[in-house]
């Protein structure tokens, strides 16, 4: 697997949504940089706009205004096709409710965002087993869904992300509903993706712990951007407001 | 695309559901192929009758006789090939409950006129060589157990034999009408003039004159064209005379068994609209159930045609698999269903009349119960599709 190159930036994204004619402004003309290769953790209160601001970045959702920017390019650009595509060689998801198909296997859970590859079947196989062997499920790769603990079942997510081997891995709440242990699993996880596989990792979570694990943790609150770069050792100070820095980015 | 194992388990995700809805379209699909088999049935007198021979009978009904000396000046007029006589006998064999349809018919004619009647045992020569010779359907021959070189009886209603006696006919002949839209493989065919000699000779009661005529048209004449000429030689009597052509002639019989096909139809759309709302339901269901594999799908850049197919796919497999085994059933039973109702719906068979509009209708089908959710599917977002509960 390589090295990410993915940069993301946010340049000037704006979301409003309209409800009843009124509109709520998630963000409003905000900016983020973040280095290809950084393992950053999301925090901020219920409704702050986590998940908005990851599905902004994985294509899942559009602006209003402003540009997404991921590695070299504009999601903007993209039609809805193309960044289905975009998405399926870039970006990893790691829900909190796992999401695993539940008629599936593990193993095959796994292998299918490969079935969108080139790739032969026995090679699908050797990533998918690979990817499993990873998040140490190897043994369970023809166990359904329903016959795994969730703590198993996020590994095997997880595996899921990163079978086709994508720059970055976008995690809401990963840990949301796990067990303290099962937990701790999957945050050592995120950390290897991270220092091992050298991938752009964005990671909501409401968790201080799991925030710890993050080199760059980045607050949200009421529609700005603010950040504290080293965990969450003090929950009140060392936040400062994002201001698009040159440099820093893809 | 998305593998075929994630469509099929998927609509196998609740199997008694499953079972119940494949198990309504069998039956729905058996019933359909059965009834649409009963009205083919009666349609195809009438559709496949020959466009090139018209039914001469008395304009005032069809049980008024007309003169036999008709025939001759019906055959001068141009375009008329030839024409045989027709009377209608109204026998039974041994027990009144034996009753089949006999005519008395010109038996040196009918080879012609009607020439895709096949003899399957004994030979036209026969048939034509003696006056008491009879030609019988092979369905009437199989059902009493008779063969050509048989003497069989017949007791006359509308013709009885003055001394209490029945008619005797020797089987000469047994023939197969399934090429012949307009005859069934039920009836007995004899030679008219047998019936009317033994009237000459005062054995015989009964009305004289001739039922009706059949006429074969010439290569290029119409049936209206000659009909109106025939209609016309008659106008001014003594006995006026209405053509018909062959196929309308056959279908007052068919309006005669009542309202059949009408009665047959609306049982079938009865049939047809509750399946198609048992289907949709149970499509409708396994789409919501699926909302969030279908978001899964999408994140992980699986297109919207994808989902498109995901759904449609199983309601196509749904439908093929339950509407499929109520087709097959119906080819299954088809002996049995002749057995049963072939006398009173003569060439009732599954045939590719029953079958295609069977094949269109589980397609329609599918596509009716899998385009609303497959179309939702489609058009889901991944953000839409997680966030709703499974
Ligand atoms: N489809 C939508 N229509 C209208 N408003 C929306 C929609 N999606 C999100 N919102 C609003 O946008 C804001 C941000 O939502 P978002 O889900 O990003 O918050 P969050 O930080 O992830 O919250 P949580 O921690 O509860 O998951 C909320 O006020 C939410 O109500
Ligand atoms: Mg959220």
């Amino acid at each position: 697997m390589q090295e990410s190159q993915h940069g993301v930036e946010l340049r000037g994204v704006s979301r409003i949504y309209t409800r009843g004619g009124e509109g709520v402004k998630v963000f409003d003309d905000v900016d983020l940089s973040v280095n290809a290769g950084a393992f950053c953790a999301l925090m901020g209160p219920s409704g702050s706009g986590k998940s908005t601001l990851l599905n902004l970045v994985g294509g899942l959702d559009r602006p209003d205004s402003g540009d997404v920017v991921v590695g070299d390019t504009f999601l903007s650009d993209l039609s809805e096709s193309a960044l289905a595509e975009w998405r399926s060689e870039n970006v990893g998801f790691v829900f909190q409710g796992f999401n695993l198909v539940p008629v599936l296997t593990a193993f095959e859970n796994v292998e299918l965002p490969l079935l969108l590859t080139g790739l032969s079947k026995a090679e699908r196989k050797e990533h998918a087993m690979h990817a499993l062997e990873l998040v140490d499920m190897g043994d369970r790769a023809k166990h359904r869904p329903g016959q795994l603990s969730g703590g198993q079942e996020q590994r095997v997510a997880i595996a899921r992300a990163i079978a086709s081997d994508p720059g970055v891995i976008l995690a809401d709440e990963p840990t949301g509903d796990l067990d303290f242990e099962s937990a701790c699993q999957v945050l050592d996880l995120m950390g290897r993706l991270h220092t091992e596989l050298g991938k752009t990792i964005l990671m909501v979570t409401h968790d201080p712990r799991a925030a710890e694990r993050a080199e760059r943790v980045i607050h949200l609150d009421k529609g700005r951007i603010s950040e504290s770069s080293e965990g969450t050792e003090s929950a009140d100070d060392g936040f400062r407001e994002v201001k698009p820095r040159e440099g820093e980015g893809a | 695309m998305v593998p075929f194992k994630l469509i099929w388990r998927n609509l196998l995700r609740h199997k008694l559901r499953v079972l119940l809805t494949a198990g309504s379209l069998t039956v729905a699909f058996f019933l359909l192929c059965v009834l649409q088999a009963l009205v083919v049935s009666l349609d195809q007198g009438v559709k496949n009758a020959s466009k090139k021979r018209l039914v001469v009978q008395s304009a005032v009904s069809l049980f008024v006789n007309l003169p036999a000396s008709y025939q001759g000046k019906i055959e001068t007029i141009e375009g008329v090939e030839e024409s045989m006589k027709m009377t209608w006998f109204g026998g039974y064999y041994r027990e009144p409950a034996n009753m089949f349809a006999q005519f008395a018919i010109d038996a040196d004619r009918m080879e012609r006129i009607y020439s895709s009647v096949e003899l399957v045992e004994g030979s036209w020569e026969e048939f034509k060589s003696s006056r008491m010779s009879c030609l019988v359907g092979k369905e009437t021959a199989k059902k009493y157990g008779w063969s050509v070189g048989d003497r069989v009886p017949i007791v006359g209603m509308i013709y009885p034999r003055l001394d209490g006696s029945e008619w005797q006919f020797d089987i000469a002949g047994i023939y197969d009408a399934s090429q012949e839209a307009s005859i069934d493989d039920l009836t007995m065919y004899f030679h008219w003039e047998y019936l009317d000699e033994a009237m000459e000779a005062g054995a015989a009661g009964g009305a004289d004159g001739i039922g009706v005529y059949s006429v074969l048209l010439s290569d290029g004449y119409s049936q209206a064209g000659v009909g109106a000429l025939i209609d016309g030689l008659f106008e001014n009597g003594p006995q006026r005379v209405q053509s018909t052509p062959e196929g309308e002639f056959n279908a007052q019989f068919v309006s005669m068994v009542g309202n059949v096909p009408f009665f047959v139809g609306t049982i079938g759309m009865g049939v047809l609209i509750a399946i198609l709302l048992a289907t949709l339901n149970t499509m409708l269901m396994s789409g919501r159930e699926q909302t969030r594999d279908v978001g899964v799908l999408k994140a992980l850049g699986f297109d919207g045609s994808a989902a498109f197919w995901l759904l449609l796919t199983q309601s196509l497999l749904l439908c093929g698999v339950g509407a499929g085994t109520g087709i097959l059933l119906a080819l299954g039973v088809e002996g049995p269903l002749q057995a049963l109702l072939g006398s009173n719906f003569p060439g009732l068979r599954i045939s590719s009349d029953v079958l295609a509009p069977a094949v269109l209708l589980a397609v329609a089908v599918a596509l009716f119960a899998g385009l609303a959710p497959a179309l939702r599917a489609r058009r889901l977002t991944v953000i839409e599709a997680l966030r709703e509960e499974a």
